[in-house]
């Protein structure tokens, strides 16, 4: 691996940017955060502000490498410290679809198990509550999860139907007041997101602050979580995830999806994991490579103000330079038109 | 024996307050309490929910600003009375959003939470309870209207959108089946390209108690040829089940037991 630190400042992004012209013009979108400007709409108590943020960026050419000794060593990489903590992992499964490339592979998750318990975990287990598939069992067993999990002998958890209760909200984006969130979520020491890398018709792109979304019963949000777009979804992006707290982020970027995303895309091969002690970090860095300006991406923006670091001059990439290793993808259509969104899309 | 072996699994999540829990040692919740109540003539179930019916005449869950409503499906447990009228007019007063922050143009349906789009499955609750508990309302109207608009383009239903951004969206085995009850004897095309959606679909995605529960129901409740092989393989599934998710369950129990009536307009 190469440990040599990169940080990417502002004309090297856009040098990267403009030659691949894709993202660049989409940062103006339709969206509103209420009293961003004039008084800042979380408790400063809740979110102290960090120093740094270390991001891994890792070469995993395909699903068939080592990919658990390069998830551990990504992690020992950022100095991630789970030595005796109960982890779980929330992967990306939204729902399923034979012929895409929608959800985590179930490659990386198991991958992420068997790194973490060599770490010192004392417990890790998998959990998500699908948003579009109400039959989670459907989901994970159809997607090969179920069965990678059984081999690895790690618990599920369906988090669309597992005991819950009502969490107080620490920021205020919307006007959600609180969010009803699953006590495996509450109770975990450590819950790192695991999204798919890939686009979104509406966010932009969906990687580990939009994955949190997975983390709310669709027993109480619904099918699709229609609660959370009309309460706004980069609001609720940021409401969510700043409830859930991810203390890490591993993004499946080996093969991603662009254009229609998050379901319909299609499959863009990036060969690369993405590692990071920071979510905001991580989607920031993403984005990057992805050939998003993340400072243009209103969500990760603000989140960099309050949840973590989305300055790319301020993180500490190690691994691969993520300018080197820009993967332009083709931008969902309907990004930048969130003004306009109907419940049926 | 089979029935007995799922209403037991069913059980495992009833508290000592008479509501079901989402899961075995979840807190009383109205959905699965409901679908207990009819897969199981549970009184108890029944004696909890009307317990909790709103000053609005709604039944659900609040969480912060959002309320998760089940009134429509409660209705279906509940007995005639005060309590049911007050509830079958909260459903008809409840409607979908069809643009953020405004009803837009019909048809509605029915949401998950109030102020929300009107999604395939809560619609389909709407309607059953309108068209069972309260059949000349003139709410069923919009709700068919809203369920054939949301269906997909070769038969069926996803959770409510059968296109989006210009890619047709697929029908799913368990939406479909619960919009089937929903629609049953209005439009024989609905019905017709529902069914040849399960048909197609529901060994496939037999994977999911949940769904498999919902097509046996559905099977059952046409008198579709398909029905015993489902049914063969949800006593399987269940055997096979580890999974606690009651309404799956309760579901598993409605399709194979005598509550499946609860389900059938007329």
């Amino acid at each position: 691996m190469n440990e040599h630190t990169h940080r990417i400042d502002r004309r090297t992004f856009l040098r990267g940017a403009a030659a691949v012209g894709t993202f660049a013009a989409a940062g103006a979108i339709g969206w509103e955060i209420r009293n961003v400007t004039t008084h800042d709409p979380w408790d400063a108590s809740a979110f102290p502000p960090r120093d740094s943020s270390r991001v891994a960026v890792l070469r995993a050419p395909s699903y068939e490498a080592d990919l658990e000794s390069i998830v551990l060593g990504g992690l020992r990489t950022i100095g991630a410290d789970v030595s005796g903590a109960r982890v779980l992992l929330k992967p990306n499964m939204v729902e399923y679809d034979p012929h895409g490339v929608v959800n985590t592979d179930p490659r990386v998750v198991v991958a992420a198990v068997h790194a973490l318990r060599r770490l010192g975990a004392s417990s890790v287990t998998v959990a998500e509550g699908p948003g579009h598939r109400r039959d989670t069992g459907y989901v994970v067993e159809a997607s090969g999860l179920s069965p990678a999990l059984r081999d690895a002998r790690t618990p599920f958890v369906d988090l669309n139907v597992a005991p819950s209760s009502a969490v107080p909200l620490r920021s205020r984006f919307t006007n959600l007041g609180s969010l009803w969130l699953p006590d495996a979520i509450r109770t975990a020491d450590v819950v790192i997101s695991m999204p798919k890398m890939k686009t979104h018709h509406w966010a932009g792109a969906t990687l580990s602050l939009k994955n949190c979304f997975g983390c709310l019963p669709g027993r109480v949000y619904g099918w699709p979580k229609n609660a959370l777009h009309w309460a706004g979804i980069e609001p609720s992006i940021l409401d969510v995830a700043g409830a859930v707290r991810p203390a890490y982020a591993i993004v499946d970027g080996i093969v991603g999806m662009e254009g229609n995303g998050p379901i319909n895309g299609t499959a863009k091969h990036v060969g690369l994991l993405v590692i990071g002690d920071d979510p905001v970090a991580v989607d920031a860095t993403s984005a990057h490579i992805m050939g998003m300006d993340p400072a243009k991406m209103p969500y990760i923006a603000v989140a960099g103000r309050f949840l973590g670091l989305s300055d790319l001059e301020r993180i500490d990439a190690v691994g691969e330079d993520p300018t080197s290793v820009m993967t332009p993808f083709a931008p969902a259509p309907g990004f930048g038109q969130t003004g306009s969104i109907t419940g049926g899309q | 024996m089979v029935f007995d072996t799922i209403a037991a699994r069913v059980r495992r999540a009833k508290t000592s307050e008479g509501g079901y829990g989402s899961v075995a040692g979840g807190g009383p919740e109205p959905e699965p309490t409901a679908m207990a109540a009819l897969a199981l003539h549970d009184r108890d179930a029944v004696a909890w929910l009307l317990g909790t019916q709103t000053t609005e005449g709604s039944f659900g869950t609040q969480a912060g600003s959002v309320f998760s409503d089940d009134t429509a499906l409660v209705c279906l447990s509940l007995p005639d009375g005060a309590q049911l009228e007050r509830a079958l007019d909260h459903v008809e007063a409840t409607a979908g959003v069809n643009e953020r922050g405004a009803a837009g143009p019909p048809p509605y349906g029915w949401p998950w939470t109030s102020g929300a789009y009107g999604w395939t499955e809560p619609t389909a609750w709407g309607v059953l309870a309108l068209r069972t508990r309260r059949p000349a309302s003139e709410r069923i109207a919009d709700g068919i209207d809203a369920l054939a608009q949301r269906e997909c383009a070769e038969g069926g239903w996803n959770y409510g959108t059968p296109e989006s951004f210009g890619v047709a969206e697929p029908p799913f085995v368990q939406t479909t089946a619960v919009a089937l009850f929903a629609t049953a004897g209005i439009e024989e095309g609905l019905t017709r390209r529902g069914l040849a959606a399960l048909h197609a679909r529901w060994r496939s995605e037999a994977g999911g108690l949940l769904t498999l529960a919902a097509a046996v129901a559905a099977f059952r409740s046409f008198h579709d040829a398909d029905a015993g092989e489902a049914a063969e393989a949800l006593e399987r599934a269940v055997g096979d089940a580890t999974q606690s998710d009651t309404v799956a369950l309760a579901w598993a129990a409605l399709a194979i037991g005598p509550g499946l009536s609860a389900l059938s307009v007329g």
